[in-house]
């Protein structure tokens, strides 16, 4: 009978696929992200522990970290294609332009879900002010979603003509994606009112980090999803962008010393009290442990003597990639947190006029949330999208 | 009768003549005061004011009237009868008054309806010295409605501007809520509304009116900018906004002195017409005790220090 058998043929029909566990992992991380989704629509950012005196926290540190992640990675693999001319790596671009995509969405959702009127984001558009760094912000992220949105089209479904236009895209996006960088780092780099934060310096460290982040993103993509993984092609590949990764990670390294130094030694209580907090306050151990152990030198441990084994430089390069939320965290919430006015948290007392803050279990919730999205997103483009290199959808099937 | 007894009735008797008297008299002063029209009583109180006044060696002097409040309604009448733009509003605050009793806070908190967690004028308290040279003073903090704001520049939707009067002004309906300017703000003196208010999860019961009826009052419009802004829901402006002290804009322009400067029972807090070279606080901010906060910023603030 027609009716019996055509359910079970269908049931039959599907076959678990080796990324799937990202849009299982992703439906469990949206599970866990309702209550805290359900809060912020209910409530607005009163259950959140922000407050006027230190109104970025969490959600603020994960935008920027996801910006860096997107626009270093899209950036150094562009010039690397476009301007270096290794024709190699473009094997892997339609799922290294898909993880940009989906990444830049999660970026979006989560600066969306911070504003006091997420209804209103739309006044960005109508009303811009371009003296703000937000308003470039926004716009410049939007020109970079469409490009990145065209780029991901005429790479997955593109005609012969395509490529020249994907140059075009490739070449734009360079000067798009630097722009966003830096105009990120300078949305803190000109408050002149946070003295740690407002340094010409903090654009290019942005820029730097995002280059080392991207670079971590580049290499994880290239481990996981290289087409062929046992010709020499493979382990050239992972060398040389290991290589890279290590490099950018060390430039990193040394750009935020420079500030640190620079900083600690004119001495001014204004800038100091926020590094110090950083570097020795209750929680040390985000910048010590997670960022420079496990972030920093670990990695750069097995980038450099371990380069021929690839599953520990994807070990080494995630270990990179995920830690590096701290370096965005502790840029937003130490500086944040250092009274500008000694003695005003105690004028007036109230939970929201308060300098302690430790982002709350909602704050993670929601923070769940959006990765879930990002994970459902990237598990099911990954099952239904034409992203995967060829020889990896063949092998799958 | 013995002597002590008819002592004692006299005494009794006479107690009961006092106290009828004196109740005939109290009870004819009451009622010649509740007689007395809102208009009549506020004529007389104005006149003890001023015959208290007339004995104040700044009287006697010729310089300042009974009460400087008077003194600055008049200037402020005289501001307001010029264009707006060559109005120039400024606060003076004399630290040396100032007993950090915090009625100005709280006078602030109920002109602007203001909910918790908002603040526009909280007073810092300040202790110096070791013992036994110990001393504390209070710092008002308002906004200071710089004359090159940081706050301005940064917002993406032109919600906040310094109006031509130079007070930094809000539009609530604009404003996304992106918390941008509360970074920039050199002073701390923009606040977020979070939505809150006094009486939520008030319970009901036999004899508590519960938070649907107790609300009634938070849920009431407040007058900002000259604007409506009935508190509905997270959605209704200004929850979810950027607040701050705007000099009580709503205020001066119907001739009456800002919420925290009536109420200041030390005359701490002054305000005018800067621009107006016989004002108060034209006289004030020439002296040479006067100082700005974070003056290296190059905000140029509009509100002042005496020390």
């Amino acid at each position: 009978m027609a009716e019996a058998t055509f359910p079970s043929q269908r049931r039959a029909a599907f076959r678990w696929r080796p990324y799937d566990f990202i849009w299982v992992a992703g439906s469990v991380l949206v599970l866990l992200g309702i209550w805290g989704i359900w809060q912020r629509a209910s409530a607005g950012l009163a259950p959140t522990n922000l407050s006027s005196y230190v109104p970025w926290g969490l959600w603020v540190g994960f935008y920027d970290y996801l910006v860096w992640l997107e626009v270093g990675s899209l950036m150094l693999f562009t010039a690397l294609i476009y301007l270096a001319g290794n024709k190699q790596l473009a094997r892997i671009k339609p799922i290294v332009l898909f993880t940009g995509l989906v990444v830049l969405l999660m970026a979006l959702f989560i600066v969306f879900l911070d504003l006091g009127h997420p209804e209103r984001f739309w006044h960005v558009f109508v009303y811009p002010d371009f003296t703000s760094m937000i308003t470039w912000m926004v716009w410049l992220h939007s020109t970079y979603l469409v490009i990145l949105g065209a780029e991901l089209l005429l790479t997955l479904w593109g005609n012969e003509h395509s490529e020249r236009w994907l140059r075009v895209l490739g070449l734009l996006s360079l000067p798009a994606g630097l722009a966003l960088i830096l105009v990120s780092g300078s949305i803190f780099g000109v408050v002149a009112a946070r003295p740690l934060w407002n340094s010409s310096l903090l654009p290019l460290m942005f820029f730097i980090s995002a280059l080392a982040t991207g670079a971590g993103v580049l290499l994880l993509l290239t481990v996981v999803f290289w087409p062929d993984k046992s010709s020499a092609e493979y382990g050239q590949m992972v060398r040389f962008m290991a290589r890279i990764a290590a490099w950018m990670l060390l430039a990193g390294v040394l750009a935020a010393s420079i500030i640190a130094f620079t900083t600690l030694y004119q001495g001014s209580p204004a800038r100091t009290d926020a590094l110090l907090l950083i570097l020795t306050g209750p929680y040390w151990w985000s910048f010590w442990i997670l960022h420079i152990l496990l972030g920093v030198l670990v990695p750069l441990f097995i980038l450099f003597t371990m380069a021929h084994r690839p599953l520990w430089v994807g070990v080494g390069a995630a270990l990179s990639i995920a830690t590096f939320v701290t370096v965005t965290l502790n840029i937003v919430i130490p500086v944040l947190v250092t009274p500008e006015i000694e003695g005003l948290a105690t004028a007036f007392v109230h939970p929201k006029l308060t300098l302690d803050y430790v982002p709350n279990v909602m704050e993670w919730s929601v923070i769940a949330f959006v990765f879930g999205f990002g994970g459902l997103l990237y598990g099911l483009g990954l099952r239904w999208l034409p992203v995967l290199p060829h020889s990896v959808e063949a092998h799958n099937e | 009768m013995p002597v002590q007894e008819e002592t004692r009735a006299v005494a009794d008797s006479s107690r009961r003549k006092f106290l009828g008297v004196t109740g005939v008299v109290a009870g004819l002063a009451l009622f010649d005061e509740l007689a007395r029209s809102p208009e009549d009583a506020l004529a007389a109180y104005e006149a003890e004011i001023e015959a208290l006044g007339s004995r104040t060696p700044q009287a006697v002097a010729g310089r300042q009237s009974a009460d400087v409040l008077e003194r600055m309604r008049a200037e402020l009448e005289r501001a307001l009868q010029k264009p707006s733009s060559e109005r120039r509003w400024v606060m003076v605050i004399d630290l040396r008054k100032c007993i950090g009793c915090h009625a100005c806070t709280i006078a602030c908190v109920a002109e602007n309806k203001l909910p918790p967690g908002v603040v526009y004028r909280p007073v810092i308290e300040e202790e110096s010295g070791t013992y036994p040279n110990v001393m504390r003073r209070f710092i008002p903090r308002p906004c200071m409605q710089c004359e090159n704001p940081p706050c301005v520049p940064v917002c993406p939707v032109n919600a906040t501007w310094k109006n031509e009067e130079g007070i930094v002004a809000m539009d609530y309906e604009r404003c996304i809520g992106c918390r941008y300017c509360l970074t920039a703000c050199p002073y701390s003196a923009r606040t977020a509304d979070f939505g809150f208010t006094y009486t939520e999860g008030t319970p009901v019961g036999a004899g508590v009116v519960g938070e649907k009826n107790a609300d009634d009052y938070e849920r009431a419009a407040n007058y900002e900018y000259g604007n409506q802004y009935p508190r509905e829901n997270l959605r209704s402006s200004p929850v979810g906004n950027a607040r701050k002290c705007h000099f009580c804009q709503h205020r001066i322009l119907e001739g009456v002195l800002p919420a925290c400067v009536t109420t200041c029972i030390g005359r701490a807090t002054l305000f005018g017409d800067a621009n107006d070279p016989e004002s108060l606080v034209a006289e004030m901010i020439a002296q040479p005790n006067v100082m700005r906060l974070k003056e290296e910023l190059g905000t140029e603030p509009r509100v002042y220090y005496l020390i």
